[in-house]
């Protein structure tokens, strides 16, 4: 089984300072660490992959980004390699997508791509699947749990509201991860050391095949969307004239009357104008 | 290197054991340490010439020699990185010691500032004396002393090492010595095959001194020989620190203070100027703060909002907050330095020089990290890591003047921390000056009826004072 | 502001949490200790007294620095060590 891990450094959250005054960040004070959902990624992938297994660890980021490469080689990952390019801009999750899956498509490619579902500084979600379609191979993401049965992996993964969708992917496939669902192991003195040593290998766009020009992508418009705020709800006092149980009940309640739906009955056209109105009162549409 | 003949440094051995040998065996609680459970490495255990256990300033020194010197050394540090779990003050005076590993080490360390001005201020709740020494002297290489911050300046300081061929590995905490029969022959990390061998360790782990007293070379300490330092870092904008402290450029100053600082607690409060931020701190010794039940971020607010302190800390936001342990007590808690395959060197053999206007111990950590790496070297040479072949290293101690030191001073932390000289003398001094200085109409008085009439105020006989002074004297002056 | 509560003070500083404690204080010891040193030597204010006579202690925001078992002369009530390679606090001045 060979199976490829993709690491981001990111900064610590409890380093990061902004000034008050300027909301400029205090990079100076900043320490970096391998963002959690990676490095859990990477214990699966260990777990995964078993002794025989070949695990790859990769990383897109400046020679500093070594420290994370280190820690996947500690651990026990077999090789690492980092992918680096002056020319990328600072948030680029397709342009470190693209760097990753040139990679990945030369020589012979692993059975399975292990990734945080997002990294805890930007935390956009959207390299899996921007990998996953430069590989043209099929992503799951909020992944919660991984079991291979061949060339099939049935994977679990976590919708809203606590409910969990279980499914089958035929490998290869990029696997994004939760940064709950494992946790690195302790390196042992020898991986510690052996990491140590290591010469990180670098590829820059030309190793890649890649020209600065296959970076600019088409200028994209970002739209900002602010969904509606709930609106304000006045607050509960009791009502003072009641006897004291009734009170402490609607405290605790916070006097919320449970929602309640409404079925609604009759032929199609008149239900939906039912609900078009519906939405259009409280300024949904 | 010049060594003395082997008569007379067996000589000096025997010597320096009689004094140190006085306390092994005695602890805390009055009875012999058992003799702990000795593993021996694991076969497979990777080999070093030495193994350097701490990445402080005596640790980065020893290995910087011992690599230089060509030797396999590997550099074992518990921290992310060297530097990341050190607290000093830090007014770093050992800038000529450091200059003869690297020269002119300063334009090239993460230095703060050159101290040109040392105050020393005896303070009671609302009043402070001070003597003030400013000298441009100091402005000159190699400086007397710097500014500097211990995260940075220790990960430079290592990299020095690795610089010069040293294996340096963070993230790696040593849990024990290993032997076989009478020797240490490695150590064992706190991780899946975790041991490793080495010809010569050198313990360099800092106050609390686990691998000595797990080796059996120190015994366990009592509270009132280890003091606690709380230190807070507080931003400050470099014009203010110019315009505050009187500095000219990249000068600056350090602040010792004595007296109410810590009110009944033994200890003193220090405050260093860095490039954009100062330094600022109290110690206490532990049983002393046990004792009167005083926690040491209060006093440290107490401290910053003395009279003479407030305005020179005002507006500072407080950037980092930090804690670490000083051994207090020299001489007296020197552990034994040496055993087959073991030295011992910096704070984790109780190396660190406290005294009231003193609180050295980086200078003397890199000094003894120095020595051990020496006789590393030397032992290497011969091939012998016996005890009696790594005796030179107190020979080394003594030639850098180490041990001499802490030797001659050795009353001076029992004067230092005696209630008198904590609290009273900085109150008379005060007090003193007080009426030194007041107009109020009266007729001016003479110097002496002033002193024993403060004294008599404070209900304490001309005699004790002299007996301090003679203290002081055999403590501090000759 | 210069003079600022424990509680942000602390905030400035960096802790990588292990998950396994590395300071373990026995509450069987502690609940007959009268002296209570640990409670006012520790720099990080990280005993608690409890009514019952008990000590909460909390290992995660410490600064590894040994004050506590110093100052305790209760014989076996810290068992102290340092956390494991690479965990703990990290100073970035101090
Ligand atoms: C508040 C305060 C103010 C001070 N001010 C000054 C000052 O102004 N000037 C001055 O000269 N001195 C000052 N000192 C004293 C000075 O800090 C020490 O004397 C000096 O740090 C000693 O250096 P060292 O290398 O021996 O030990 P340390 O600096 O303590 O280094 C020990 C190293 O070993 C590592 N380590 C410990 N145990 C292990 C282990 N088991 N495995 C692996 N690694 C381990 C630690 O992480 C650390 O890096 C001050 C001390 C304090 C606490
Ligand atoms: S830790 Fe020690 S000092 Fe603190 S309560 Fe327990 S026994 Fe007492
Ligand atoms: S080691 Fe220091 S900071 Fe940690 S609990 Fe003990 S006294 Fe508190």
């Amino acid at each position: 089984m060979r199976i490829a891990v993709c690491l981001k450094q990111v900064p610590d959250p409890a380093t990061v300072e902004v000034d008050p005054l300027t909301a400029a960040l205090d990079t100076r004070r900043l320490l970096y660490i391998a963002s959690p959902a990676d490095t859990a990624a990477l214990e699966v992938a260990l777990q995964l992959a078993g002794a025989e297994g070949h695990v790859s660890a990769l990383c897109v980021g400046p020679p500093a980004a070594d420290a994370v490469l280190r820690l996947a080689l500690a651990a026990g990952a077999t090789e690492a390699r980092r992918l680096w390019t002056p020319f990328l801009p600072l948030q680029a999750p397709a342009q470190t997508a693209l760097l990753l899956a040139a990679w990945l498509q030369r020589g012979e490619a692993p059975d399975l791509v292990l990734c945080g579902t997002r990294s805890s500084d930007q935390g956009s979600g959207q390299l899996p699947a921007l990998l996953a379609e430069f590989l043209e191979w099929p992503v799951v993401c909020d992944v919660t749990q991984i079991t291979l049965e061949g060339d099939l992996a049935r994977v679990q993964r976590r919708l809203d509201r606590g409910a969990r969708e279980e499914l089958e992917v035929r490998l290869p496939a990029v696997l994004a991860v939760e940064a709950g669902i494992a946790r690195l192991r302790h390196a042992s003195l020898t991986g510690l050391m052996r990491a140590e040593r290591a010469a990180i290998p670098v590829s820059e766009l030309d190793d890649l095949g890649l020209e600065p020009a296959d970076l600019a992508f088409p200028a994209a418009t970002t739209r900002m969307v602010t969904p509606p705020r709930p609106r304000t709800r006045p607050i509960f006092t009791p009502d003072s004239t009641r006897p004291a149980h009734e009170r402490i009940t609607q405290i605790i309640t916070a006097g919320v009357t449970r929602k309640s739906g409404k079925v609604l009955e009759g032929p199609p056209d008149q239900m939906a104008e039912v609900v078009v109105e519906f939405l259009r009162e409280r300024g949904f549409v | 290197m010049a060594f003395l003949s082997k008569e007379a440094s067996l000589a000096l051995v025997q010597r320096v054991h009689r004094l140190i040998g006085i306390k092994n065996g005695s602890t805390p609680h009055g009875a012999p340490q058992p003799r702990r459970q000795r593993s021996a490495p694991r076969p497979g255990a990777e080999h070093f010439d030495v193994i350097v256990v701490g990445a402080g300033p005596a640790g980065s020194a020893a290995a910087l020699v011992a690599a230089r010197a060509g030797l396999k050394v590997l550099l074992l540090e518990r921290g992310e990185y060297p530097g990341s779990k050190n607290v000093s003050g830090a007014a770093f005076y050992g800038s000529a010691i450091l200059n003869e590993l690297i020269p002119n080490w300063w334009e090239q360390a993460p230095v703060e500032r050159y101290l040109t001005r040392r105050v020393l201020a005896f303070m009671t709740a609302e009043t402070s004396v001070a003597i003030d020494f400013r000298t441009t002297r100091f402005a000159e290489p190699p400086y007397n002393g710097f500014s500097i911050l211990r995260p940075k300046f220790d990960r430079w300081f290592a990299d020095q090492a690795v610089a010069a061929g040293a294996f340096l590995l963070n993230a790696a905490v040593v849990d024990e010595v290993l032997w076989e029969d009478d020797q240490v022959v490695g150590v064992r990390v706190r991780r899946d095959e975790g041991d490793l061998r080495a010809d010569v360790v050198i313990a360099c782990d800092g106050a609390n001194s686990f691998l000595a007293k797990n080796a059996g070379l120190q015994r366990e300490f009592h509270a009132h020989e280890m003091s606690l330092g709380v230190k807070e870092v507080l931003e400050l904008d470099e014009g203010a620190i110019r315009e505050r402290f009187h500095l000219h450029d990249n000068d600056g100053l350090a602040i010792e203070y004595i007296g109410a600082i810590t009110e009944e607690v033994s200890g003193g409060g220090f405050l260093y100027t860095n490039r954009d931020s100062l330094s600022l701190g109290v110690i206490g010794q532990i049983s002393s703060l046990a004792e009167h039940r005083r926690r040491p971020y209060e006093l440290l607010e107490t401290f910053k909002r003395h009279p003479s302190v407030a305005p020179l800390v005002r507006g500072g936001r407080v950037r980092e907050y930090s804690a670490h342990v000083i051994p207090e007590a020299g001489w007296n808690m020197l552990p034994k330095l040496y055993t087959g395959g073991m030295l011992v060197a910096g704070d984790a053999a109780a190396l660190c020089f406290v005294a009231g206007l003193y609180l050295e111990g980086i200078n003397y950590a890199i000094q003894s990290g120095m020595a051990a790496g020496e006789a590393a070297v030397a032992a290497h040479q011969e091939r012998d890591f016996s005890a009696r072949s790594l005796a030179r290293y107190v020979e080394r101690l003594r030639a850098r003047h180490v041990l001499t030191d802490f030797a001659s001073y050795r009353h001076a932390p029992g004067l230092v921390n005696s209630p008198r000289l904590q609290n009273l003398y900085p109150e008379l001094i005060a007090a003193g000056a007080e009426q030194v200085f007041r107009v109020n109409g009266g007729p001016k008085r003479k110097l002496l009826p002033i002193a024993l009439d403060t004294l008599r105020r404070a209900n304490i006989s001309p005699v004790h004072v002299l007996q301090d002074a003679w203290q002081a004297g055999r403590s501090f002056g000759w | 502001m210069v003079s600022i509560p424990l509680e942000e003070r602390m905030r400035t500083v960096r802790f990588k949490v292990d998950d396994r404690p590395h300071i373990v204080v026995n509450a069987a010891v502690c609940n007959n200790c009268s002296v209570r040193a640990c409670v006012y030597v520790c720099p990080a204010n990280l005993f608690v007294p409890l009514d019952d006579g008990g000590i909460l202690f909390n290992y995660e925001e410490c600064f590894e620095c040994g004050t506590c078992y110093i100052a305790c002369n209760q014989e076996g009530a810290i068992q102290w060590s340092y956390p494991r390679g690479g965990y703990g606090v990290t100073f970035r001045e101090a």
